[in-house]
């Protein structure tokens, strides 16, 4: 039996689930500096809302010259700052994304590469202290597709808002919040942790 | 023999993976690798690509597949419960998918409006990142929540492969961009209704649909304001609607269609109202995509304004007209009306900016009813003895309508006759079981008659008479078939000597001399449209009624073409302009007169009269059995007017020079030798004695007509009954001889000369 090759392949996809675990937790942390930065974009909004239903002129404030628009051009500015600092953020979870897709495609060329020498019934063989190949795959798999899928979500979330429509902005938090999928990370999780004898059988 | 699979629906955490979960044993079969694509076909032509994975708990039974990129014919109701063989499951090798080439279907107009594609392709290409795809099929890619809501793969790698896999190298150009309800609408309708025929008048309708809707841009930058209406004129039965669909389908435009009578409502004010609301609906669809608004029967919507028909109606026309006017602003749709009357119509609306081009839609032509007979039996099966090209010849004035009538009557006389057969007869029809056969379409030509001659004043059933019906006469005969016959069947020599087909034919001679007959064998020998008139169908006690009845006559006429126009006993019918006569019978006469002479060689006729179109470089083109046609084609064009009168000394001079009756044919009371045939005929299913000689009787009969001749016969027969009793078994001789003696014949000999005299100096 190819026992060499299965040895050399176990090698390869314990270190992508070494790296895939660090990746998780800088993710969590990443989303994590989000979520204030959402809820100030969704107070901008709200002071924008109020700042176009108010009359100024009507009040003691009158006297200061160009106020409403002075307002404006500040609260703009400040969703301006904001949403580029978010797009920032979103650009680190992709370029977070990038990188598991490249273990995950490395894993994947390696198993084509020796597809000869691991037939079926090897990969579904699973034993007491690691689980199947086929199984590994699949979960490395559902991990890239999941990180694919919300770097997708989130950054056409961030394209979609325009400082100018006001209901979008409003609803940014809410919507940036909903795409969050605890049952994806409990996957990712739940794999790590199967996983956790296999990488400790090191 | 491999064990079937049941389908299971997908495990929810699977959606959107593109995963088919295999039993590991059915995978090592097929040779399948973890991930490896294969194309699941189902029963009924659908396929869903997947990649293959081992099932979690490694059973060997089922197959669970996740309906990601699948052909859009497959419905996961289908999937239910259903059974596969494991030969149902094929390994396909995916290359990488160099350039791909996809319609984006998105969900929402607005987000197609505000997106640009290449926005679109960017995501849709983020999107598409690891799957494999396959050509024609549709990726579902909804569960990610974008607006994309599926992919629609036209080709991939150009063509050169079926499948691949996307991968992030992958350049993707999106074609188009549609919101998913207008794809469904378009997959609902089903594709395009092929017509046939009408090639020239859908080019010329596509050009300036595609145009405006097609090139905005640059037609805006050339400055042109291209045409936005079009109005198609034509009789009924023509396929105008079925056009405006077709090309509709065609250049993918949405069709907004109006209705006379759904839009005039009884409230004040309501008609207009729906007229409105009409056209907010078409340029409402003409945001989303090309949009076409379809006024069928505007004849009904738009008629002529006058201070007779009252003020609701001109408000409505008034109210199109702006309409019309207003969608010039904005870059909207196009208009196209459709009407059998134009002349009905508001002038106002016949004029460039409203209706740019009148686009007119005749009656098909030989060689477009072949291809329309062609189209309308694409999907009947045909017999080998079935000659569509000779059924276009015999269904001269039969319009798009009456053909599909016509094919699918010889459809059910095909089903009927092999029912039937079917019990006795089953064995001898060989190989031509359940196929429609050249006879079938004979009969179905004798129950659908043309449309444009049911409601019309000339026609005229009649039983077929053939020639040899007919004793004698044999020059006549010629010089009939020469004008009536040889055009349809030697079209090349036709043209190869230079003449056309006479325009008129005046039979003239003594009465009962069977100038009728001639005629009813003339035409039915020749596969043309036959139409007569009657002094009593032509009168009437208004004014003017008269000649419109001659006028449309002849509109009918040549409509239908190639036809024969018969008119018996035309001295009465038109009388003489220079007898002098001032009675008002007359004056009607000679009004009539006139409106023949017009129809006979007129400037022309009317625009709306137009059928087919002057040969293009295409047409050149093709083979040579259509060359036949085209010269066949080219020949008839005209309607040919046969007219028999015994007293041609009546008629007007005007009416009997060249180019109107081109022959005047004289029918002389039968001779020696054609008395004989005509006593032959007439004898055939009589019982005669032996004695009787008809050559004897022949001679004796010197001046009798054929219907004197018919009558002898009769009359020596009821005498035969009358003298021996009912049980005589032959008529003898001297009942002959009998009935001779007190028979006077009906033409005189002065009348006779004067006959020949007649036309002797001028034309014979």
């Amino acid at each position: 039996m190819s026992q060499p090759a299965l040895l050399q392949f176990h090698q390869e996809l314990r270190k992508c689930f070494q790296s895939l675990k660090a990746n998780q937790t800088v993710w969590n942390g990443v989303l994590e500096e989000c979520t204030p930065l959402l809820s100030s974009l969704g107070n901008l909004a709200e002071q924008l809302r109020a700042l176009k239903s108010v009359e100024i002129a009507n009040t003691p404030l009158s006297t200061f010259p160009n106020l409403p628009e002075r307002l404006q051009h500040k609260l703009l500015n400040a969703v301006d700052t904001v949403l580029g600092e978010l797009s920032e953020k979103v650009n680190a979870l992709d370029l977070m994304r990038a990188s598991v897709c490249k273990q995950v495609a490395a894993v994947f060329q390696m198993y084509e590469q020796n597809s000869e020498l691991l037939p079926i019934s090897t990969c579904v063989a699973r034993c007491a202290l690691s689980p199947s190949i086929a199984d590994m795959l699949e979960w490395l798999q559902d991990t890239e597709r999941y990180y694919r899928m919300q770097c997708i979500q989130r950054k056409n979330l961030l394209q979609l808002l325009k400082p100018d429509d006001l209901t979008l902005l409003e609803t940014a938090p809410k919507r940036w919040t909903s795409l969050d999928s605890p049952r994806g990370e409990d996957r990712i999780s739940g794999a790590l942790f199967q996983v956790s004898f296999f990488m400790a059988s090191d | 023999m491999r064990p079937e699979l049941l389908v299971l629906p997908p495990e929810h955490s699977d959606l959107g993976t593109q995963r088919c979960r295999l039993g590991p044993a059915v995978m090592e079969d097929l040779g399948l690798r973890l991930g490896s694509p294969v194309l699941v076909t189902l029963p009924g032509g659908a396929s869903c690509l997947c990649t293959a994975w081992p099932r979690p708990d490694l059973a060997d039974a089922y197959l669970q597949l996740d309906p990601t990129c699948s052909s859009p014919n497959l419905h996961p109701d289908a999937l239910r419960g259903l059974r596969l063989g494991a030969e149902r499951l094929t390994a396909l090798r995916c290359p990488r998918v160099k350039r791909l080439r996809v319609t984006a279907l998105v969900q929402g107009g607005e987000y197609r409006r505000r997106t640009s594609a290449q926005a679109v392709g960017a995501l849709a290409a983020e999107l598409l990142t690891g799957l494999y795809v396959h050509e024609k099929h549709l990726v579902n890619i909804s569960h990610a929540g974008t607006p994309i809501h599926f992919l629609q793969v036209d080709s991939v790698n150009s063509g050169s492969h079926k499948a691949g896999r996307v991968t992030s190298e992958t350049r993707l150009d999106v074609v188009s961009v549609r919101t998913v309800e207008t794809h469904r609408r378009w997959a609902r309708e089903g594709s395009a209704v092929p017509l046939g025929g009408l090639e020239e008048v859908r080019a010329s309708l596509k050009e300036m649909l595609t145009l405006p809707l097609r090139y905005p841009i640059s037609t805006q930058r050339v400055g042109v304001a291209v045409g936005r209406g079009a109005l198609l004129v034509g009789p009924p039965g023509v396929g105008k609607t079925q056009l405006v669909r077709s090309v509709a389908r065609d250049v993918q435009a949405a069709l907004v269609t109006v209705s006379g009578p759904v839009v005039v409502g009884s409230r004040p004010g309501e008609s207009e109202e729906n007229l409105r609301a009409a056209f907010t609906r078409a340029s409402e669809a003409a945001r989303e995509e090309p949009c076409v608004l379809f006024i069928d029967e505007i004849d009904a919507l738009c008629p002529k304004r006058s201070s007779s028909t009252g003020t609701p109606e001109n408000r409505l026309v008034a109210q199109l007209l702006t309409l019309m006017d207003g969608i010039g602003s904005d870059e909207g749709f196009v208009i196209i009306g459709a009407t059998n009357r134009p002349d009905a119509l508001d002038p106002a609306l016949r004029r460039p900016g409203r209706f740019d081009r009148e686009i007119v839609v005749g009656v098909p032509t030989l060689q477009q009813r072949y291809r329309v007979l062609q189209c309308v039996c694409r999907s009947v099966p045909l017999s080998a003895s079935v000659d569509l090209n000779s059924i276009a010849e015999m269904t001269s004035g039969y319009v798009g309508a009456d053909l599909s009538a016509l094919s699918r009557e010889a459809t059910l006389q095909a089903i009927l006759h092999s029912t039937q057969g079917g019990a006795g007869n089953s064995g001898q029809s060989g190989g031509e079981d359940g196929k429609v056969r050249m006879e079938h379409f004979v009969k179905a030509l004798r129950l659908v008659p043309p449309s444009c001659l049911r409601s019309s004043v000339g026609v005229a059933e009649f039983t077929p008479v053939s020639w040899e019906r007919i004793g004698g006469l044999e020059e006549v005969k010629l010089k009939l078939r020469q004008s009536v016959e040889w055009p349809m069947k030697f079209p090349e020599a036709f043209v190869r000597m230079g003449v056309c087909r006479a325009r008129g034919v005046l039979l003239y001679g003594p009465p009962g001399c069977a100038k009728t007959t001639l005629v009813k064998a003339a035409a039915s020998s020749s596969h043309c449209s036959f139409l007569t008139l009657s002094g009593a169908e032509l009168y009437s006690p208004y004014v003017g009624d008269s000649e419109r009845t001659l006028a449309k006559l002849f509109r009918q006429a040549r409509a239908c073409s190639p036809s024969v126009v018969f008119l018996d006993e035309i001295d009465s019918m038109v009388g003489c302009r220079d007898d002098g006569g001032g009675s008002c019978g007359s004056s009607v006469q000679a009004q009539v007169l006139s409106v023949l002479l017009n129809e006979l060689d007129g400037v022309g006729f009317k625009t709306a009269e137009r059928r087919g179109t002057a040969p293009s470089k295409r047409d050149k083109e093709r083979a040579h059995r259509d060359q036949r046609m085209q010269l066949q084609e080219a020949c008839n064009q005209d309607v040919m007017i046969v007219a028999a009168t015994n007293r041609p000394d009546m008629l007007d001079s005007a009416l009997l020079r060249p180019g109107r009756f081109d022959h005047i044919i004289y029918v002389p009371p039968p001779d020696l030798q054609a008395r004989l045939a005509i006593l032959q005929l007439h004898t055939e299913k009589m019982p005669l004695n032996s004695d009787v000689c008809l050559e004897d009787l022949a001679t004796q009969t010197n001046l009798f007509s054929g219907a004197d001749l018919e009558n002898l016969c009769k009359e020596a027969a009821l005498l035969a009954l009358h003298e021996e009793g009912m049980s005589v078994s032959a008529v003898q001789q001297k009942h002959f001889q009998k009935v001779l003696q007190n028979f006077q014949p009906s033409i005189s000999s002065q009348q006779l000369l004067q006959y020949q005299q007649l036309f002797k100096h001028s034309y014979r």
